[in-house]
């Protein structure tokens, strides 16, 4: 069923991952305030949870996609715990 | 057939991760990038995974795309939300000083 232009198209999407993966990067690198960075590192986390599913599905391994699961998982509760923790000093919460 | 809707599915996905990244980086304010962050990589993460549960076909995989598809929709809002809260105090707390 899978056929060499399949493979070629994964590697192209895994290539157009990687490109997004530095542009990130380049925002992680210097953006202005803490915020802008932990917004770039969730959007790391997605784009690492991406790739980890495309590089599955290249090597024919479904058990990538529970690893994309709990990558996505653990993203969600550093971001909320973070973000939680950053505003722990407000007089209201 | 289906090679060729898997094929569209991860064009599609991955050109919205990039879009995402490239709304990273172009965008001006922190609420923006907020904004880029979370629509684009949801909708193009959605469509990875359904290019995915249509590849390995089997119902062990579609059960554990679907979970993370419903996951995706229910937390990154949340976590959005909760980063441009956060924001929107410490924005109020400097402009009172």
């Amino acid at each position: 069923m899978t056929t060499p232009a399949l493979l070629v198209v994964m590697k192209i999407t895994i290539g157009l991952l990687m490109v997004a993966f530095v542009l990130v990067l380049i925002r992680l690198a210097k953006g202005p305030h803490l915020y802008d960075r932990v917004v770039a590192f969730d959007l790391i986390t997605s784009l690492v949870a991406g790739i980890a599913l495309v590089y599955g599905m290249l090597n024919d391994v479904p058990f990538f996609m529970d690893v994309a699961v709990i990558i996505f998982l653990i993203s969600f509760l550093g971001t909320v715990a973070i973000s939680k923790y950053l505003s722990k000093n407000e007089p209201h919460e | 057939m289906s090679n060729f809707i898997i094929t569209l599915f991860l064009l599609i996905g991955a050109f919205f991760m990039v879009v995402a990244a490239i709304g990273m980086v172009r965008l001006p304010d922190l609420y923006t990038r907020i904004h880029a962050a979370t629509k684009a990589t949801s909708f193009g993460l959605m469509f990875l995974l359904l290019a995915g549960s249509i590849y390995f076909d089997s119902w062990t995989t579609v059960v554990k795309s679907i979970l993370l598809m419903i996951f995706i929709y229910l937390t990154a809002p949340l976590a959005a939300s909760s980063i441009a809260k956060t924001t929107k105090n410490l924005d109020n707390e400097e402009d009172l000083d």
